[in-house]
């Protein structure tokens, strides 16, 4: 691993605030910096390491992000996506915090009566009570349900905090999206600075998830320059950016300051609809004409995706109405699934649509492991895919512009010389834990290492 | 009639309680007791309750009024004794029901304050979960599911509560429901989220969201062509 330099000794108190630019790609803070947007951003490279990391597989915030808070794999943490399927009976459904099966930094370092304060950190809802604040992400549908402890709700409330921005804007009316994201962003940052200023914390938190949002609505715009919107991207940005250095100045050098975000970005081509090649290809059939979702499958299907490129076997055994017999008809069938799935083409452009096909047992270990996809699909670039039934294409160019990359994301810590490596961010917890110098029991648990040592 | 008639009797119990039925079930038993005027909502309520907690996975079983007339109670009127026998009967099955790991819900107007408290004291604390069904005689009146106001107002029939025989208003119901403001959904919602906070019913991972907020969560993510 790296050789650790720190540059500037600090004292003792060992305090750290971390700052989430969710979806912010190393490759675009690059580009910016090069043409001068970014100038505070810039002036931190001087006294810090600014290093490229990789997310996780499959690249969804929620579980990028519990695996950030848990230093662990999903089949450990059972935070799986956005949504997620439970079995007998067969449902989908939208994971929250409380599907967490092991403790969060928040919950580690409140143990150990430290303080923290986490606001809008995915995946924090319902907030947990920890010794300090939690306002939660945006999986909460009511601020008055989304706060830690209550009484800071009617500050929040007076202040017109908002939880996220209203997405269906992005797609629709892109002037009130922006408006929207402004206002949500700086709203955060009002609250965040109130509470900097009147809590005594060891651990902040604030998590900015407007950046993800404007990349999912404007990325191909800034991408291609477009007269408007790449401008006002820009702008957004350069406010991130003017955070970053206000920031600096007032954590002083007494506090370590790590900044990162939990995923990369590129422009979709096209979206990927891969129940509609496994029903078209025979390997998932439904019960009915119409229906509403993978539940609706016949018992006699082989196998189903839900977002994004998760294929789950219909094993018998282990799903409701299982047709695959565990063992060699199991085997055959992944072997059967990835070597044709590798193939797959846009009928438009006969792009290759597929990366990489993970085996489950290449990617998870945990207690969690059999809830856990039998095959993850690791797309190409711009190619977005989702778990959609019944859509009358393979592809399709929809209204969201934007798509996650998973070896894109970066990681920067003042005050340190971090030898380039290669890391992602399951090892930031192990990583804050040697920053803290806060030995934590979990360690052993752990699927990363620090990488400061 | 509640007089202990028969004397050489021993209470037998088995090496199954209560606790172990309620762990095979997933459930703590309980009765949940709706009380209110004739047209308050009580049943509608009650059924509402019963569906969406059997779709949640639950044995939940609905004692309701007119039904337990057509055969436990079919000897009993409704003279003042008459009720008193008819709550302190339905409060010993609801008791059986419960001590049976079942949550069980009652749909009685059930007047009388004494009657319910009666009913109450049958039971472990927190197994007696009263629901006032709040709903003003005038909008009762005007739902009339059943005509019985009607011809009570004519006089065809006697002892009619709120119009020629009294209704005693709970004094600290677990849950009160205004079923004039709140919609069936609401009011069901309380009875669910109270069981829920109670540990009757266990809170599902997959249940931080109530059926609304499932909608909203599921358009923001879909807006965002997360689902």
């Amino acid at each position: 691993m790296g050789i650790l330099k720190k540059i500037i000794t600090s004292n003792n108190k060992k305090r750290l605030f971390v700052l989430g630019l969710d979806g912010t790609p190393f490759t675009f803070l690059q580009k910016q910096m090069e043409e001068g947007k970014m100038p505070h951003f810039q002036r931190m490279l001087e006294k810090g390491s600014f290093l490229r990391m990789n997310s996780v597989i499959p690249c969804i915030s929620s579980v990028a992000w519990t695996s950030f808070l848990t230093g662990v794999n999903l089949a450990k943490h059972n935070l799986q996506g956005f949504v997620d399927r439970k079995l007998n009976p067969f449902r989908v459904y939208i994971p929250t915090a409380r599907n967490i099966a092991v403790p969060t930094i928040s919950e580690i370092l409140s143990e150990a009566g430290k303080r923290v304060v986490s606001i809008n950190v995915p995946v924090s809802y319902p907030p947990k009570e920890v010794n300090g604040i939690q306002i939660s992400c945006f999986l909460a549908t009511d601020l008055a349900k989304a706060v830690y402890p209550k009484h800071y709700y009617s500050y929040l409330k007076e202040i017109g905090y908002r939880i996220d921005v209203d997405a269906w804007q992005g797609r629709k009316e892109k002037e009130k999206f922006l408006k929207d994201i402004h206002y949500t962003y700086d709203k955060r940052l009002e609250a965040a600075y109130y509470l900097m200023g009147r809590e005594d914390w060891d651990y902040f938190q604030l998590h900015i998830m407007e950046t993800d949002r404007i990349n999912h609505f404007l990325w191909e715009q800034w991408e291609s320059g477009h007269e408007t919107y790449a401008a006002e991207f820009d702008k957004f940005y350069n406010k991130v950016d003017q955070l970053v250095g206000d920031l600096d100045a007032r954590l002083g050098n007494d506090v370590e300051f790590m900044i990162l975000s939990d995923h990369g970005f590129c422009s979709i081509k096209k979206e990927v609809y891969l129940n509609q090649w496994l029903e078209k290809n025979g390997y998932l059939k439904y019960k009915t004409d119409a229906p509403k979702s993978v539940t609706d499958m016949h018992p006699q299907s082989k196998a189903y995706s839900l977002i994004p490129g998760r294929i789950f076997i219909n094993l018998k055994g282990r799903e409701d109405e299982g047709s695959v017999a565990p063992g060699n008809e199991y085997e055959s069938l992944r072997q059967e699934l990835m070597e044709k799935i590798i193939h797959i083409t846009d009928p438009d452009t006969g792009e290759k649509i597929v990366k990489k096909i993970y085996k489950r047992e290449d990617l998870y270990s945990g207690p969690f492991y059999d809830d856990s996809p039998d095959l993850v699909v690791v797309p190409n670039d711009g190619f977005d895919l989702k778990g959609n039934i019944k859509q009358p294409n393979l592809t399709y160019k929809g209204e969201l512009v934007g798509m996650h990359t998973d070896d894109d994301a970066f990681f920067y810590l003042r005050n340190y010389d971090i030898e380039p490596q290669e890391f992602g961010i399951i090892d930031m917890l192990p990583t804050i834990a040697e920053l803290m110098e806060f030995p934590m029991k979990e360690a052993e648990n752990f699927d990363g290492s620090s990488v400061l040592s | 009639m509640t007089e202990q008639k028969a004397t050489n009797i021993t209470w037998h119990g088995g090496s199954i309680n209560q606790e172990h039925r309620e762990q095979l079930l997933g459930q703590k038993g309980v009765t949940v007791w709706f009380t209110g005027l004739s047209g308050s909502g009580k049943s509608t309520v009650a059924r509402e309750v019963e569906k969406k907690l059997f779709q949640l996975g639950h044995l939940v079983y609905v004692l309701d009024g007119d039904n337990i007339r057509h055969g436990l109670n079919k000897n009993l009127g409704f003279s003042p004794e008459d009720r008193e026998e008819n709550i302190r009967r339905i409060g010993e099955v609801a008791h059986l029901f419960t001590d049976a790991g079942v949550i069980t819900l009652t749909a009685f107007i059930s007047p009388y304050r004494k009657d319910r408290d009666k009913v109450r004291g049958l039971m472990k604390e927190g197994q007696f979960v009263e629901v006032f069904v709040d709903c003003a005689l005038e909008e009762c009146e005007k739902r009339d599911p059943k005509g019985l106001f009607k011809k009570a107002r004519a006089g065809e029939i006697k002892e009619f509560t709120g119009i020629s025989a009294p209704y005693e208003e709970p004094e600290n119901p677990e849950i009160k429901l205004d079923t004039k403001q709140q919609t069936l959904e609401e009011s069901a919602g309380a009875v669910i989220e109270f069981l829920k906070e109670k540990g009757i019913i266990k809170t599902n991972s997959q249940d931080a969201y109530s059926d609304d907020e499932k909608e909203i969560i599921n358009k923001r993510l879909s807006d965002l062509g997360y689902v």
